[in-house]
């Protein structure tokens, strides 16, 4: 299996995702809108990685499996993400110097994986294990 | 004619039949509206104590009992209230003695509070609509959040001043890291950013509104700009949660830049806000306490950081969370936090929160099961009612009774 590399992740909010949101958060729909990682076309070519495939999400503040998506447009080093409680589970709550709680970006390692898209009942779980 | 309040624009042109609960034929929702619509028939929040389902108002005395002599209450959410719930939930903060803080804090809360002060110009949707020619996407996708913000406001409408629209009298301009689709329709008038690179765009901006050169790769287009942007007869400004966060919260070199433009012509801000009443929060407790969130009653009014969610959460004994789910929203390390506190949660839909509460109040959704008044995300308030029958309670009347039992 190809390498792991390390990129910058921006968060969004996509219409279909709001949708979604709207008609449960526990539903598949809600799932395939948010828990998706879009990557540049290189980084994902370096990785070995298609449209559709699976990937392992790493920070020091936890970890998702998500999709792959292959943007058709560049922006090398960087993926975007829909901002959801799977993008939540990687960000750390530190305060940046400004004074505002870092949610829209975070550096966090991508590795080719394979087995399931993390489900939001495994997120809940692992929350309330706190 | 119904409201939608599935944004903050509060679209009042909604044409609607239902049969029972269930949308059987709309006019002029956009998609989010519709989705908004349809999910009074989905995951509707149930009164529940300790997960199990009780009557309402055994869920709104256990709700008081979870508050009751806790010293350290925070109050959370308040942007899917209605202004009515609002000022209770102030005045609630104001008998406990507690926090009360909303999603503001960790987003465009800064750039609200110097519109409300008066610091920051700014204007209406009507405004825009008939006298705007240049208007600017800042960190801000509408396109996805807000759907109809540019065909009835911002671009396409034709208005007073502005009878060719965006073919020939309107310009859109995009500031973003991504091209999203509001910077599709945009075209070339996007400028596509770094990560965090906003500083460094506005740096440049105002270089060329100077007539100096700007340090940038593409000089000419950043001079274009800065020449276009002098000649605007009226411009707007829309922020999104990108920009603040770009500058990481020091948004002092935003306010210069605006402050530069409107030496130059005029420009006026509106922060582009999430929830329905996200504006008229911030507006109810600036009235109040001088401050949109982050605000301690305990002796008086205090207010600072420290009394933001984000902090707050070390050091406070229960939450009450309303109209919000900051467990789907927040960092891990709060999240796991906030599921460790007494909890009570009043919304209208199941969420992660709601799932983690000890008890769930129900309430309806305003502008559909309930009526009420709110604020429009550029401060226009509007005022709706119930469009179909329902036994769920107005939020108010929550709060209310709650205030009441504590």
């Amino acid at each position: 299996m190809a390498g792991k590399k390390e990129l910058t992740v921006v968060t969004y909010r996509g219409i279909f995702q709001e949708v979604e949101e709207a008609l449960g958060m526990y539903s598949d729909g809600y799932r395939d809108q948010s828990a998706l990682l879009e990557l540049d076309g290189g980084d994902a070519k370096a990785m070995g990685l298609e449209d559709e495939k699976l990937i392992l999400l790493e920070t020091a503040s936890g970890r998702v499996v998500v999709t792959a998506k292959v943007s058709e447009d560049p922006h090398p080093g960087i993926a975007f993400m829909p901002a959801s409680p799977w993008s939540s589970q990687l960000l750390s709550g530190e305060v940046g110097e400004g004074g505002l709680m870092e949610l829209k970006r975070f550096s966090a390692t991508v590795t080719p994986t394979e087995g399931a898209v993390t489900s939001i009942e495994e997120i809940v779980e692992r929350i309330r294990a706190a | 004619m119904a409201f939608c309040t599935g944004c903050s624009l509060l679209c009042d042109d909604i044409e609607v039949d239902f049969e029972g609960a269930k949308v059987k034929r709309t006019l002029n929702l956009c998609r989010k509206g519709r989705g908004h619509y349809d999910s009074l028939l989905v995951d509707r929040l149930a009164p529940a104590v300790d997960g199990s389902l009780v009557d309402i108002d055994e869920a709104l005395s256990s709700a008081a009992e979870v508050l009751e002599g806790r010293e350290k209450i925070l109050l959370f959410g308040w942007g899917n209230s209605t202004l009515a719930a609002q000022k209770a939930g102030i005045e609630l903060a104001k008998k406990l003695g507690s926090v009360i803080d909303d999603p503001s804090s960790y987003s465009q809360g800064l750039i609200t509070e110097k519109v409300l002060k008066g610091e920051l110009p700014t204007c209406t949707f009507d405004d825009v609509r008939n006298f705007a020619d240049v208007s600017i996407f800042w960190g801000d996708d509408p396109s996805s959040s807000h759907p109809r913000h540019l065909s009835r406001f911002s671009y396409y409408p034709r208005g007073e001043k502005r009878q060719r629209g965006y073919e020939e009298d309107r310009e859109a301009i995009v500031i973003d890291v991504r091209k999203s689709p509001t910077a599709q329709i945009a075209a070339d008038g996007f400028f596509k950013i770094s990560p965090g690179g906003d500083a460094d765009f506005i740096e440049a901006l105002m270089a060329a509104l100077g007539g100096k050169i700007p340090k940038v790769e593409d000089k000419k287009r950043m001079l274009n700009l800065g020449t276009k942007l002098r000649k605007a007869k009226f411009g707007a400004i829309f922020t999104g949660l990108g920009l603040a966060h770009s500058l990481g919260g020091d948004l002092d070199a935003f306010f210069s830049l605006v402050g530069k433009l409107n030496e130059l012509t005029r420009f006026s801000v509106i922060p582009t806000l999430g929830d329905y009443n996200t504006r008229g929060f911030n507006q109810t407790l600036f009235d109040e306490a001088g401050h949109v969130n982050s605000v301690s009653f305990k002796d008086g009014v205090d207010h600072g950081p420290e009394f933001g969610i984000a902090k707050y959460l070390d050091s406070c004994d229960a939450v009450m969370v309303v109209g919000s789910d900051p467990t789907a929203v927040l960092p891990a390390p709060l999240a796991k936090k906030l599921a460790g506190m007494p909890m009570v949660a009043v919304g209208t839909h199941r969420t992660l929160t709601t799932d983690g509460a000890d008890v769930t109040v129900p309430i309806g959704v305003a502008g559909l099961e309930v009526g009420g008044t709110a604020l429009r995300t550029d401060g226009v308030k509007v005022e709706f009612d119930a469009v179909v029958d329902s036994d769920y309670l107005p939020d108010v009347e929550v709060i209310e009774r709650i205030m009441e039992a504590v």
